[in-house]
């Protein structure tokens, strides 16, 4: 039988009525408070009893001090006197227990309490909570943006943007939810005590269950992510994302242990909040360059084949990938000795988008002529709902409207569909000369194709064969 | 901030003050408060932590002596000053209380 138990805490800093009646009722079942971690509270099993808990708050309380301050200490030494006992700093809250039902309260002065709490809760509660709803809203706003805009092009291509900007949306109601709960409490709270003497109780299951739908829900999320990028065939990207968050709980512990560590050698508050922060801003750089390093060192991202060679200043492939569906030796019906090729697949679970880009050296077998470059890339974006179709056809579209601040005037013209075999077709004009770039517009499939030369109508038909969705 | 705060006190700043009118301890001042009011006014050991802080912050008490994790306190000019002021205030409540309803009338 275990002895220990660790439970995830779901309670609220400030509701103290909460955690008395949630901890005296734990003793009650035999269960007695050890140590309340942020996150993590430690339980031991101990004969049951009848206990009172009780919370007073203490502004001068932190994780950094290296043991309890003066102000602490001297509050104990009150508290024992009445006859409560210490067990355990939460933050700015102070937790004691008594076995005495005659003891007196720990608080006696209910408007002082209330000035108590929150003169605590501006200490860390308050900071936290608002940078995180000003995180939550600053990585939301691209999201909201592309809904409002209708620009949703960016975020159906990719899980990342959809499922992050969610994430982050959902992040920012949340805090906002916690802010507004705190100073709706607070205002009722100072009329009743006015009216009733006491503070306004708050309603701990309904807070409880919030915090832990918000729990799952983040945990719906990450794993939705994981999922979406797996089935939308990102395995780069999915595998970047499980040691994201592998190292990321890593980070985490290290932070906590630094500060552990630097409490054990008493190191003064100033030194240990300077040195943690120093160690986690390294960790989360370590941890963002060195991952980013290590998914382009290892390909994750990368759309190219590997090993590489240099001719004329430019990177070419040792061996060029073959799975391009469409290529330039296909079209011109040449062989090329120096090529370059990537395929890059993204998408989400809205929208499948893969590119294919290659370059390649013409006239290269030819000593006394000067090499030029050639050029071939296109993108497929396939729909998974028919909705999602329509909106990327009028975002590419609108993509070419015109930017005064290029000096340019881009737009797509139609033309006729015909010998591409497509439903639609559209051509990119610059100012009033057509450009080699088109927009194709297959049953279920665009296509955004750019090459160097205006295709003959063999070719059209042969973009069309392999480009087109299969029957 | 705290002169405004103080400008009338509650049952525990008042009883609090008086208390230390001689050099205690909080617990002293727990037990003189009990005795003083014959168990009528309790002082719970976190408002009286959060009342000695905020007292001497506004200099109405100072610290006097420290013995281990001990504190003792005694009133300040300051704060017989505003102990004075409490118990005008007072008597004028009561003074005003027996002109209109006398001096034996029952409540």
């Amino acid at each position: 039988m275990k002895d220990v138990k660790y439970r995830w805490n779901t309670l609220c800093l400030y509701d103290y009525r909460g955690v008395e009646e949630h901890l005296s009722a734990m003793a009650a079942r035999g269960w007695r408070l050890e140590k309340a971690g942020n996150s993590l509270w430690k339980y031991r099993r101990a004969k049951p009893a009848s206990l009172r808990y009780a919370v007073t708050y203490n502004a001068g309380a932190s994780q950094f001090n290296p043991g309890p301050t003066e102000g602490q200490e001297s509050l104990e030494e009150l508290c024992a006197a009445a006859g409560w006992e210490k067990v355990s700093d939460w933050a700015q809250a102070q937790i004691f227990s008594t076995g005495d039902p005659s003891a007196v309260p720990l608080e006696t002065d209910e408007a002082l309490r209330l000035e108590n709490i929150h003169r605590s809760m501006r200490k860390n509660f308050l900071p936290a909570n608002i940078a995180l709803l000003a995180i939550g809203l600053l990585m939301a706003s691209s999201l909201v943006y592309s809904l409002v805009s209708g620009h949703v092009l960016r975020l159906f291509e990719s899980n990342a943007h959809l499922l992050s900007g969610t994430m982050f949306l959902f992040v920012a109601l949340l805090e906002a939810y916690t802010l507004f709960h705190y100073y709706g409490w607070r205002r009722r709270s100072r009329r009743s005590i006015e009216e009733s003497g006491s503070c306004f109780p708050i309603n701990t299951r309904a807070y409880q269950r919030l915090n832990r739908t918000g729990l799952f829900l983040v945990g719906f999320l990450l794993t939705a992510y994981l999922l979406a990028e797996l089935f939308s065939g990102n395995r780069g990207m999915a595998l970047f994302y499980v040691v994201y968050l592998t190292l990321f709980v890593l980070l985490v512990f290290l932070v906590r242990r630094t500060t552990l560590q630097l409490r054990k050698w008493k190191a003064s508050k100033g030194v240990n909040m300077a040195v943690t922060l120093a160690v986690d801003v390294v960790l989360a750089f370590a941890l963002v360059g060195g991952l980013t390093f290590g998914a382009i060192r290892f390909g994750w991202f990368s759309g190219g084949s590997g090993e590489t060679y240099t001719y004329q200043n430019v990177h070419f492939d040792v061996h060029p990938r073959e799975d391009l569906p469409l290529t330039l030796s296909d079209l011109t019906g040449k062989n090329y000795r120096h090529i370059h090729r990537e395929r890059r697949r993204e998408g989400s679970f809205l929208l499948s988008k893969w590119s294919c880009r290659e370059m390649v050296l013409e006239n290269s077998r030819e000593e006394n002529v000067w090499p030029g470059s050639l050029h071939l890339s296109y993108t497929v974006y396939v729909p998974r709902f028919q909705w999602v179709y329509g909106n990327v056809v009028d975002e590419l579209l609108g993509d070419a409207a015109p930017r005064p601040s290029y000096g340019m005037a881009y737009a797509y013209l139609p033309e006729d569909p015909a010998p591409w075999g497509a439903g639609e077709v559209y051509r990119l004009w610059r100012e009033s000369e057509p450009s080699n770039s088109w927009l194709l517009c297959f049953p279920g499939r665009v296509v955004s194709l750019s090459m160097d030369w205006e295709p003959t109508a063999a070719e059209k038909a042969l973009v069309q064969s392999r480009l087109e969705p299969e029957a | 901030m705290a002169r405004e705060r103080f400008q009338t006190l509650t049952e525990p700043m008042f009883y609090i003050l008086l208390s230390l009118r001689e050099e205690c301890c909080g617990t002293d001042i727990m037990a003189r408060v009990s005795a003083l009011t014959h168990g009528r006014v309790d002082l719970g050991p976190g408002t009286l932590y959060n009342l000695l802080d905020s007292f001497q912050q506004a200099e109405m008490i100072r610290e006097t002596s420290v013995s281990g994790r001990k504190r003792s306190y005694l009133i300040t000019n300051k704060g017989r000053e505003t102990l004075r002021m409490e118990y005008r205030r007072l008597l004028a409540l009561t003074e005003d209380y027996k002109a209109c309803v006398g001096e034996e009338e029952p409540l």
